[in-house]
């Protein structure tokens, strides 16, 4: 893989520490909290080098504790600084829930605007052999959250530069990545960038059915158009990045387009961020068909074999995909 | 014999490998267990020694370039002034122990 002029092959922790390390040096506000983010350089190694350069008073080392975590970064955020709070799996952003809903999503709304709480709690989520309780994806219950923004990256240059915004957003950021692409790489710019909130890209053109996924899941959704288009279904990839706010433009345009809309996510189905997109693109393009692939609805398993059971994967995306453009072809997935 | 140094494995999770430091140069007689090169993954770092004694005749992977798991790293020679082939996949295999700390 030979990357673009102007960028450079990097690993996906890679991406978070340069951007991290830059908005670190632009503001001298921005703490870090986090288990592990210290001497030992996070979890995936992608704190690593912060605390030589930055010290231990903006790198610090935290219990296990996400209520108090979450909470001192709201606190640090509504009093002036600007805070970084790394969770290491999404799972255990549960009990950090009240001080990020409560408080840092309402807190501008609460004061009239007078103070906001500029924290981003970055996350990992998604299955890796780890069972029952680290292995969820919980994004869709933050979408329902008024005032927060949440983002999910599947590259190492959509990790740096929505991270590098997310960094600068005037309210709370959720990032959220995935244990699975961190054993990537991929093309990173250059010189400093950014990538703003709320706008989807196309990552492969077609022209039958519209695949919309984000963060691990483009992964595997690609690779299902790849399949499909063997078949001769010609099959266009949406990547969300962000999910709040949702770029529901991009994929009604895409939609309008190709009259059929698959979704994927990695996560559970009821109320998931599948739904909310078919709903809102059939507000602007009332006549499609659209099929939702998700997680199957059980706990993912720390057995391989019933981990994978219970995810989606390309052959069971292209399944979905088949079954919406051929009703009659019968399969199930 | 003319042998090829290639990026040893299978390594969990790891299908490509960043060359991180070279520790021998062109032209350096690596003697057996002598740290030859070190490959960084997404999480670790791989040091690879030597598994017999050679001649490093020829880098074929700079300090920061990519390289597929199993696909050669250099070659090397049993006597110093052996003909180098074109081609680096004809070379035999050179032995190699590896960690991933």
């Amino acid at each position: 893989m030979r990357p673009e002029p102007g960028a450079t092959r990097r690993f996906f922790r890679e991406a978070i520490a340069r951007a991290l390390r830059e908005e670190m040096r632009r503001d001298p506000s921005l703490l870090l909290l986090g288990q592990d983010i210290g001497a030992f350089g996070g979890p995936y190694r992608d704190f690593e080098g912060l605390l030589a350069e930055f010290g231990a008073a903006r790198v610090r080392d935290t219990p296990v504790a996400e209520a108090a975590m979450v909470g001192l970064g709201v606190g640090a955020a509504a009093a002036g600084a600007r805070a970084l709070v790394a969770i290491t799996y999404m799972d255990f952003l549960m009990p950090a829930l009240d001080p990020l809903v409560n408080y840092a999503a309402k807190l501008r709304f609460k004061t009239a605007g007078q103070l906001a709480a500029p924290v981003v709690v970055k996350t990992t989520a998604g299955a890796k052999g780890q069972g029952v309780a680290h292995s969820q994806c919980l994004e869709a219950w933050l979408m329902n959250v008024p005032g927060l923004a949440v983002v999910a990256p599947s590259s190492p240059g959509d990790a740096y530069g929505l991270l590098k915004t997310a960094l600068r957003a005037p309210g709370p950021v959720v990032f959220v990545d995935h244990k699975r692409l961190f054993p990537l790489s991929g093309p990173v710019p250059d010189e400093e960038a950014t990538i703003p909130f709320g706008v989807a890209a196309i990552r492969r053109p077609g022209r039958d059915v519209t695949l919309a996924t984000y963060g691990w899941m483009t992964h595997p959704t690609l690779a299902a158009a790849a399949a499909l288009a063997d078949e001769g279904i010609s099959a266009e990839v949406v990547e969300l990045r962000s999910l709040a706010p949702l770029d529901i433009g991009t994929l009604a345009g895409s939609a309008a387009r190709t009259g059929a809309l698959v979704t994927v996510e990695e996560g559970q189905l009821p109320c998931g961020i599948g739904a909310e997109i078919a709903f809102r693109v059939r507000e602007s393009v009332p006549a499609l068909a659209v099929a939702r692939v998700g997680a199957r609805p059980v706990p993912v398993s720390s057995n391989p074999a019933l981990e994978a059971a219970a995810l989606p994967d390309a052959p069971r995306i292209a399944a979905a995909a088949r079954r919406l453009l051929r009703p009659s072809a019968g399969e199930t997935a | 014999m003319i042998r090829q140094l290639r990026v040893p494995g299978p390594i969990a999770d790891v299908e490509e490998v960043r060359v991180l430091q070279w520790h021998a140069a062109e032209g350096d007689r690596v003697e057996p267990d002598a740290l030859v090169v070190e490959l960084e993954t997404h999480k670790a770092v791989v040091e690879v020694r030597a598994g017999r004694a050679a001649w490093l005749r020829r880098r074929l992977c700079a300090e920061g370039e990519w390289q597929m798991l199993g696909a050669p790293l250099a070659l090397l020679s049993d006597d110093a002034a052996e003909t180098l082939p074109e081609d680096a996949a004809t070379a035999a295999e050179w032995p190699v122990a590896f960690e991933v700390t």
